[in-house]
Order: C-alpha cells, then structure tokens, then sequence
C-alpha cells in the first residue's frame, strides 16, 4: 500500500540472523516459560483451599498442604524471573533511566548485562547446581514438616530459574547492544504495560 | 582493610549502582557475590543457595502471589465500577460527591488489595471522565484518586507488610492488625480535607449533572446490594479469619482469591483469556518483589557477615540523641529514599540495615524507645511507621509511580496538577506518620486488644 511506503523510514534493516534469535529466545523462554509457569498460582490457591475447608469442614487437616504451598510458591516466582525479566518488569531506578535517550539506555544495558548479568546469574546457576547435584545424590527430604517429602526437585528450581534467566538475559543483550549501536529498536515492543501493574 | 569498612565501600557501590538504572536484583547479586568473595571467600556461594532457599522456603510469602493474583482478578471483574457507581448514586446530592465516591471506593478496594497500580489506574480510568464532565477542580481529582489508590499497600491485607513481616521478624498477622488504624485515620484525613474544603470552596467539586445522578432510589438500593455487599463479604470474611486466627494469612489470602474467582464467575467476567491475563500479570509482579527479596536476603547477609551493619549501628547509636530523635531521623532516611526508590527495594534493602538500631534502642534498660512496651511490639510500632511513611514514597515526585498511571489514562491532565494534588495529599500523610509516631496506642491498640499483651 502507498501509504506504508511514506511511512517507513530510512531505517536500516537489522540482519534476520540476529531478528530471529532474539525473537525465538523471547517467545520460547520468556513468554513460553511465563505461560507454563503462571497457572503455578491455581493449584496454590486450590491447596491451600482444600486444607481449609478439610480443617473446619471434615475436621481432617492435610498432611501436604504445607509442603506443597511452597514448594509452589517457590516454583512460581523463581522460575517466573526470566518472564519477568522479558516485560522488562524487574525494579529498576527510573529517575535518570527514564531521561536517557535508546542508545544510552542500550549501552548502559548491555554493558551492566555483560559485567554484571552474566557473571552473577553463571554464579547463582553453579552455586544452585551443586546443591541440587547434593540433594539428588542423597535422595533429600523435607524436613519442614511430618510429612517429608522429596525436595531434590525443588532444589532443582534455582539452577533451572538461573539457565532460564541466562538464556533471556541473551536477548536483552542482543536488544540492548543493538540499541546501543545503531539507537534504534532491534525488533518493535510492545511498550511496557505501565511498568509492573503493580505494587 | 578491615572487612567493615568493605562492606561500606559494598553499600556505596550498590547506591550507585542502583541509581544507573539497571534491574536492583541484579546488581545486588553480583556485588553480594564480588565483595563477599573478597571479604570471606568461598563461602559466598553457599551462602548465595541457602539466602535464595530460605525465601523459597518461606510459607508466609506464599501470600504475596495469592493476594497480587486476587487483585487482579478483582480489577478484571469489574467490581471497582459497580461499587464507583453504586457511591456516586449514592453521594449524588453531597459537595464534591465524587471525591468522596473515590475514596470510599478506594478505602473498600485497599481492603481487598494489596497493589497500587491496579487500583490507581482503574480509578482513573472510572473517574477522571466523570469528574471532568462535572468540572471537578483537577488537583484535587489527582491527589484523591493517587492518594486513595496508594492506601491499598498500607490498609491489610497488604503485600508491603506481608513482605515487611519475615523481613523484620515479627507476625505478619500483629501487622495486619497494627495498620489497621493508622490506615482508616489515613483514610479519614483524606475525607476531611476534601470534604471541607469542598463546602468551603462548592467550585471545587460542583453537584453533579443531571444525567450523573440515579433515576430512582430504588437504583440505588439495587447498586448497593449488588455492587457493595457481595465485595464486602469477601473482603471482610479475608481480612477476619486472619485477624480472628481461624486462618494464616496465606490460606486467608487463598481463600479470598477463590471467592474473587467465584464473585467474577457470577458477575459474568470469569473465562480463560482474563483468568491468562491474570495469572501472567501476577506471575511478572510477585516475581519483581520475590526475586527482589531473595537478592536483598543475599545482599544483606554478605553485608551482615562482612559486620557493617554492626558498625552502622554502633555508629548511630553512639549518635548523642534521644530514642525518639533517633527513629525520626529514621523515618526521614526513609521519607528521602521514598522519592527515588519503591517500596520494595526501601523494605529489603535498607529497613534490614535499621532494624538492629530500633532494637537496641528498646531494650536499652536505661532508656527505652517506648517505655513499659514489650520489644516485639515496639517492632510492630515501627513496622508500621515504616508502612505509613512509605506511602508518601508513591506521591513524591519525580519517580511517583502514582503520577505516572493516572497520566497514563487521563491525559487531558497536566502533570503539574497531578502532582500539585499529590502534594495536598503527601502533607496529609505526613501528619499521619506524625500522628502514629507520636501517638504509638495508635497502632499497638488494636494488636493489644486482640491478641492481649
């Protein structure tokens, strides 16, 4: 359409290899990891649901429900970082950010990923991965309470949240770097949906 | 060099650091990790596991996703709507009827949430129109509906003091119960300067068009019943089974997400893509205060073990000034950081490094902080201050995140009259906090007469 061409700038294209990286590692690890792992809060509230109703209902309090609270809600946030990490949510000090023009946010991002990112997320997936190494070999059980289930896997969750933070921390990287260059978008987002819809 | 002042040198850094604007929890992790190496090796890492396990393992924090997650299935509902109608029928013949409808609404939603966004943002969307077609003074529509969104992270059940409780090591239930107070007569300030200055000055927020008022009082009738009873229930059956002991926190906070989920059903909102929203929206919000938390619970052990915060409080300890001097100079160090930082990085990061200095201060034999108090209460005490001073953390500009959603969906507002209101509102909250720091029964009397003691 005529009216597409007038509106496209002299921008220049960014090679398909570096597009096509960036957008697999944010659909499969960031928003993939964020849709598989955001029903974590449904059995939650479904657990600790039927632990009330078993207690004042059936008068049969659950011998699980405590356990498998946190072993969910432990799951839930950690593993949710990398998706956090993808809608850009993390806290960050906006007061001078904000001010900052996309290349100087690129550079600043993409030098703090690269001296501070990658070597602290490598830090906390080994330190993660030797303990899970730890608790698999010895079979681990809770000790949290009687019931005494196997916690090897959720030990497991710290390195498995670290790999994926990496692996997410790759294509901030790439956008960021890119940014950094050429001050313009690698690929268009959506702008952040007024960052954290929260607190 | 003594591992103390590395631990300094590790504070300054993070400071800095911090104010670049990369991602906090980031930051703090790899320079708990370098300064932790430099100052006791190895240990560091294992140190790093076990920080992240423990708030992993912390049950009470299973709360924060389950409130976040009510929260926003509330704001799908719809449910802010109704009960801003149901008011605004309600008020129609009052000066300023739609200031009054925003914090009631407000005052009701904070009882239900624990989140600011979501409610600063509906509530403008819902009134801002309103109050423009009525001509409603802006600054004044600004500070109300921002002030009255930010009661949600003080008024329990509240994601701030489920936080703030492992945190300092006291009951996240004595908190809900000390806020209580401090919160309503937040609440209540902010009725009483609008509502004077309304009848004062009727310009500020005319009566409504006509078209804005209700047909009939049956209208009203039926908007009560079906907008603000049911809601109610909900709410005061979550807050009650806590306070009551029927229920912790975490399965109270359960519970009501499942009662948001049934109230949404029978309103007609509940299907698959807004129940994908809400669970995508809760994961990228507990994530952002949790792994936060886990980062700062890494961060603060190295500083803990490197004895900074041993020197930090022996330091301002040895400061030549009274108990009460010593937590306003708190409470200021907290009012500053307020304006660049949120919540969650103040309560993680720097309330940890106050804490032992509040502690000596109350069981110092000679002198206590608040006399004939037990020291676990006068923790509660200053929980609650610290909940109560953060609120002005969202209206202070230039990082009032409170500005920034209301701009975001009532444009036609100039910046300046938002934070113009906010400033009427922020002085409002500091003679809250002076009111609680001055008269601590406030916020210990409703504990007491629960939980005795």
């Amino acid at each position: 359409m005529a009216a597409e061409n007038e509106t496209t700038s002299p921008r220049e294209v960014p090679p398909k290899a570096l597009v096509m990286a960036v957008q697999i590692i944010d659909n499969v690890v960031g928003r993939g990891s964020g849709l598989l792992f955001a029903g974590l809060v449904l059995p939650m509230v479904g657990g600790l649901c039927y632990e009330v109703f078993a207690r004042y209902l059936f008068n049969a309090p659950t011998i699980w429900a405590y356990d498998v609270t946190y072993m969910l809600y432990g799951s839930h946030f950690m593993l949710g970082a990398a998706y956090t990490l993808y809608k850009g949510s993390h806290i960050r000090t906006d007061m001078l950010y904000e001010n900052f023009t996309l290349k100087w946010k690129g550079r600043v991002d993409a030098s703090m990923y690269l001296v501070f990112f990658f070597p602290g997320m490598l830090f906390f997936m080994l330190a993660g991965w030797d303990e899970a190494m730890h608790a698999w070999g010895i079979g681990e059980r809770s000790d949290a309470s009687p019931w005494r289930p196997i916690i090897y896997p959720f030990k497991t969750v710290v390195a498995v949240s670290a790999a994926l933070l990496i692996i997410q921390g790759v294509s901030e990287f790439l956008k960021s770097g890119y940014a950094a260059i050429k001050g313009e978008p690698l690929i268009e987002v959506e702008p952040p949906a007024l960052r954290g819809d929260i607190i | 060099m003594s591992p103390e002042y590395l631990g300094l040198i590790l504070l300054v850094a993070l400071i800095t650091c911090i104010f670049i604007g990369f991602p906090i929890a980031f930051t703090l992790i790899i320079l708990a990790v370098v300064f932790g190496f430099i100052g006791f090796g190895k240990v560091v890492f294992f140190l790093m596991f076990f920080q992240t396990w423990q708030i992993m393992k912390e049950e009470t924090l299973a709360a924060v996703p389950l409130f976040i997650f009510m929260g926003h299935i509330l704001e799908q509902a719809g449910l802010m709507e109704r009960l801003f109608l149901s008011f605004q029928f309600i008020l129609a013949r009052v000066k300023g009827s739609l200031f009054l409808g925003v914090l009631f609404v407000s005052t009701i939603f904070a009882t239900a949430t624990g989140i600011i966004g979501a409610s600063v943002t509906v509530m403008g969307l819902l009134a801002a129109p309103a109050m423009m077609r009525s001509r409603y003074n802006t600054a004044l529509s600004a500070g109300v509906i921002t002030a009255g969104g930010c009661l949600g992270i003080l008024i329990p059940p509240s994601v701030l003091l489920v936080v703030l409780g492992p945190v300092v090591g006291v009951s996240v239930v004595q908190l809900f119960a000390a806020a209580i107070m401090p919160g309503l007569i937040l609440s209540g300030l902010y009725f009483g300067y609008t509502f004077v200055r309304c009848q004062l000055n009727p310009d500020l927020g005319p009566p409504l068009p006509p078209e804005e008022q209700p047909e009939s009082f049956w209208v009203v009738i039926r908007e009560f019943f079906l907008g603000i009873v049911p809601l109610a229930v909900v709410v005061f059956a979550a807050l009650g089974s806590i306070i009551a002991g029927l229920a912790t926190p975490t399965e109270a906070a359960a519970m009501a997400a499942l009662g948001a989920l049934l109230l949404t059903a029978l309103y007609g909102r509940l299907n698959f893509s807004m129940l994908r929203e809400a669970t995508l929206s809760t994961l990228a919000t507990s994530s952002m205060v949790l792994f936060l938390a886990v980062a700062s619970n890494i961060y603060g052990s190295v500083f803990a073990r490197l004895g900074t915060a041993t020197l930090i409080t022996d330091t301002m300890l040895a400061l030549p000034v009274s108990p009460m001097a010593m937590i306003i100079i708190l409470m200021a160090v907290i009012f500053v950081l307020g304006w660049p930082l949120e919540w969650p990085a103040i309560v993680l990061i720097f309330v940890p490094i106050f804490l032992p200095v509040v502690e000596a201060l109350q069981t110092d034999p000679d002198n206590p902080l608040l006399p004939g108090i037990e020291p676990q209460h006068a923790m509660v005490w200053f929980c609650t201050l610290v909940a109560v001073n953060l609120q002005t953390a969202f209206l202070s500009p230039p990082v009032a995140m409170a500005a920034y959603y209301l701009k975001g969906v009532a444009p036609e507002w100039e910046l300046s009259d938002i934070y113009n209101g906010m400033l009427q509102f922020m002085i409002l909250q500091v003679v809250g906090l002076l009111v609680v720091l001055f008269y601590p029964e406030v916020a210990l009397w409703l504990p007491r007469v629960i939980f005795g003691g």
